[in-house]
């Protein structure tokens, strides 16, 4: 195996630990309750899995290339609209729809410059979701796909400009 | 004959050719991210690597544009293999060199002559010494020695260099023999101009580069 003990970041301050927490809750809360209030009782969903990985990125790694506003918005919109026209195209084999759906995310956001891990999350939920997000075709990509990171964006560009320590975006574009 | 200085600049750096280079232990990487507030999302292999290659950049950037072309002395009378060495020492004289370059007809570099090829001729190995022999013997240096031809104790192979030579590549050069002056070939393969050492550490010297 290669790699070594070595190399690991340190870890953060205890502040740190108590910034990144109230972001990621005030952002999920932000999330969770538009979901509540605006989607409850409706044919969409705004809350999807990988927005949680979203949170960990731009509330817990704020200066992560990673993080950074192309990335969390271009990631999550490819990798959705990849996975949609997976499971549209190959849902017949589900386990070939969800290996390229993945896959495909991951090529896309490497060309676009738009590598956001929780992407490929966002591509394999298109694929695997409920029937609900089956059913929403490519509204998909604007309801929890774009919206919900543009909700966690917006909370982040509020959040993390408070803390002394703490800047966003790194970059914009 | 001369002979290219064995390490090119598409080998990969190393402390040899990037003196200036600091070694970054993984104490120093981690010490220098605590002071960073927040989750550095890099490993200490992954910024050593970026801080060396960045480094490498940054003095390439610096010095690009000084090139032996640019440094070398190029009123330089080089000395033919057949001269006799009597002929040759009032040339190093008139020149203000330590060091001349032997070519052929055709201005192609056969070796270079320095005083200490000459010295080391006359039985002594530094100026010093021959002074401490002729104080002792002042018919010690009037020897059938001075007419033999230039060609005979000229040291070859050279280590020359070309006109677009860089930092690295000098550094490099005079790294790899002793001599105090190098031979800059133009494309050619003839002669362009004598690289003086010491014009080139001044050359380099972070601190005398205002002419730059």
């Amino acid at each position: 195996m290669r790699g070594s003990l070595h190399g690991s970041p340190p870890r953060v301050s205890r502040p740190e630990v108590l910034w990144s927490w109230m972001g990621a809750f005030l952002g999920m809360a932000a999330v969770a309750w538009i979901n509540q209030w605006f989607f409850a009782g409706t044919d969409l969903t705004f809350t999807i899995g990988s927005l949680g990985a979203s949170a960990v990125l731009v509330f817990g790694a704020v200066r992560s290339p990673l993080a950074q506003p192309r990335n969390l918005i271009g990631g999550h919109v490819i990798s959705a609209l990849v996975g949609v026209t997976c499971w549209q195209w190959l849902g017949g084999e589900p386990w070939l729809a969800q290996s390229v759906a993945v896959a495909t995310a991951i090529a896309l956001m490497h060309l676009t410059r738009t590598l956001h891990p929780p992407g490929g999350a966002t591509a394999l939920i298109a694929v695997i979701g409920s029937d609900q997000v089956h059913a929403m075709g490519y509204l998909f990509v604007l309801f929890p796909a774009t919206l919900g990171p543009l909700v966690l964006l917006v909370a982040a560009l509020l959040f993390n400009n408070l803390p002394a320590a703490r800047r966003y975006p790194e970059f914009w574009l | 004959m001369t002979q290219r200085p064995s390490r090119d600049s598409s080998d990969p750096p190393s402390a040899q050719d990037n003196p200036a280079e600091i070694d970054l232990t993984d104490d120093d990487i981690l010490e220098a991210m605590h002071e960073i507030p927040g989750y550095l999302d890099i490993t200490t292999m992954d910024f050593r690597a970026v801080y060396r290659l960045a480094h490498r950049h940054a003095i390439d950037r610096l010095f690009s544009g000084i090139t032996a072309g640019r440094l070398m002395r190029r009123e330089v009378s080089p000395l033919t293999p057949e001269i006799p060495l009597v002929e040759a020492i009032p040339s190093f004289v008139h020149q203000g060199l330590k060091s001349l370059p032997v070519v052929d007809g055709q201005r192609r570099v056969l070796g270079i002559l320095t005083e200490t090829d000459v010295l080391r001729w006359l039985g002594a190995e530094t100026f010093l010494g021959l002074l401490a022999r002729v104080i002792m013997d002042d018919s010690c240096i009037k020897s059938e020695q001075h007419h033999r031809p230039v060609g005979e104790f000229m040291t070859s192979p050279v280590v020359s260099v070309p006109l677009d030579a860089g930092l690295r590549e000098l550094l490099a050069a005079f790294a790899g023999h002793p001599g105090r002056a190098m031979p800059v070939i133009s494309a050619d393969g003839r002669l362009a101009g004598l690289l003086l050492r010491k014009v080139f550490l001044s050359a380099y010297h972070p601190d005398r580069r205002s002419w730059v």
